[in-house]
């Protein structure tokens, strides 16, 4: 007993000072630039089931963010990265492709995005998944510039709770606007 | 022996003591260390003639750089990285300016804000930068009073004081106007002529140009359509604006801070523009 106590003391301790340190660590004066939300196709999931899940990131006006395949090497590309804690695990992540726009440090084209930006992946529950809420814990990284200057690299924290729910309960599909604009996402087998 | 629960409360009391110690450090980085580096930055780029704060860092080929040591030269100081394209579009123009004024007193030095050192050394030999190269960090950064946008970069003239910051890819041929007559200075007297960083006083400017732009009350914008009260008004409307170089500012205050940012300079013709229109 008092030994699991300890444990559960040692994890907090541990959680806060891993905290402290981010909050020391993360730079204080660069603005941000990008917001990103998650949204999720449906309230629920069936276990052996898939899910379609977004980051819609909204890019302040003036401002864009690399490609996820960016033109150039030195580029730093947008990402978005999931862990897949069991039963759950992420099939795909798709991205759109970016704008081709012309600035004036580059002798060529970059395809960069601006304005609001949709990034899909597909999670897929285990068969053997137990019903309940599970939260998956990302990030979204990503570089700005403007058509004269650049700001530092960033990671904004992104997580997103899923329902996983018994084979009879009946689901509701959500953000259908969103999903019936992303292409990629289709899973082998039946999709949601 | 000790016993199961003497265990326990001595870790719970060593990790409670490592939380106090991290909080402590935190509280006094936040609240103590960072507002003097910023103080001490902001007195470096405001006001008359700031001194530029000293760096002692070691380059990419392992010669340390100590700004102390480049007194009575002029100083380039380049705030820039590997993956930003405005930063990529001013560096052959810095190699440029290096062998060509080298002789007469010009030290360029690169600071990389880089995670990382291989990239910069890819950068270094692709670009074949001729002068030297550091890795910085958010320490030297706040020291020159936060680096919020890249490029940033920062003419030192010979009497070790700060004369112009420019935020974002500049025309090379501003620097180079500028390294001239900083290179034409007495290392004791100064420059008097410049401008300081920071100063909004035009007899004291380093821009050239549109003398109605420059004596501007917003600088880069010529006000000479408009009435004192409508001066007021207007600059009144461009401190309700906030300015998306990354400054941080008004576009007021971005203007008379950072003359070379085109983005509060567009915004603010922008608004000129409109501000004249009912009266037209």
């Amino acid at each position: 007993m008092k030994n699991s106590l300890c444990k559960v003391w040692l994890a907090f301790c541990a959680t806060v000072l891993a905290a402290l340190a981010a909050a020391v660590a993360a730079p204080q004066n660069a603005p941000e630039v990008v917001a990103v939300k998650t949204v999720l196709a449906a309230d629920g999931v069936h276990p052996g089931k898939t899910l379609k899940v977004a980051a819609l990131a909204h890019i302040t006006p003036g401002y864009h963010i690399n490609d996820h395949k960016p033109t150039l090497d030195y580029l730093i590309p947008t990402e978005w990265k999931l862990d897949s804690p069991s039963p759950l695990s992420v099939e795909t992540v798709v991205y759109p492709k970016g704008e081709l726009k012309k600035f004036a440090f580059s002798d060529r084209q970059l395809s960069v995005y601006e304005g609001d930006l949709t990034v899909g992946a597909l999670l897929r529950v285990a068969r053997d998944a137990t019903p309940g809420a599970y939260t998956l814990k990302g990030k979204f990284s990503y570089q700005a510039c403007n058509d004269h200057a650049c700001l530092p690299p960033r990671s904004l924290p992104v997580t997103l709770t899923v329902n996983v729910v018994g084979r009879r309960t009946p689901l509701k599909t959500l953000n259908q606007d969103i999903f019936s604009r992303l292409e990629g996402l289709e899973p082998a087998g039946k999709n949601l | 022996m000790e016993s199961e629960s003497v265990k326990t409360y001595r870790v719970a009391f060593g990790a409670l003591l490592a939380i106090l110690l991290v909080v402590g450090l935190y509280f006094v980085n936040r609240y103590w260390i960072a507002p003097a580096t910023q103080r001490h930055a902001a007195k470096a780029t405001s006001g008359d003639r700031p001194m530029a704060p000293a760096f002692s860092l070691t380059d990419l080929n392992g010669r340390k750089i100590n700004l102390a040591d480049e007194r009575g030269k002029v100083v380039l100081l380049d705030f820039w990285a590997t993956w930003c394209g405005p930063c990529q579009l001013e560096i052959p123009g810095f190699v440029k300016l290096q062998e060509r004024y080298r002789d007469q007193g010009l030290v360029v030095i690169g600071v990389s804000m880089d995670d990382s050192v291989e990239p910069v050394r890819d950068f270094y030999r692709e670009f074949k930068m001729n002068y030297a190269v550091a890795m910085g960090d958010q320490r030297i950064g706040e020291l020159y009073g936060g680096i919020i946008g890249l490029p940033t970069t920062f003419l030192i003239g010979r009497d070790g004081h700060i004369y112009a910051k420019h935020t974002g890819a500049t025309d090379i041929s501003v620097f180079e106007d500028e390294i001239k007559t900083l290179l034409a200075a007495d290392a004791n007297s100064g420059v008097a002529e410049l401008r300081p960083v920071g100063g909004t006083r035009p007899q004291e400017r380093i821009e050239l140009g549109d003398p109605a732009e420059i004596d501007s009350e917003v600088p880069g914008v010529n006000l000479s359509k408009l009435n004192p009260q409508q001066v007021a008004m207007f600059k009144k409307q461009l401190e309700t604006l906030h300015c998306d170089c990354g400054c941080k500012l008004t576009i007021l205050r971005c203007r008379q801070i950072d003359r070379a940012c085109n983005i509060s300079r567009r915004v603010a013709r922008e608004q000129l523009e409109k501000f004249l229109k009912p009266s037209v």
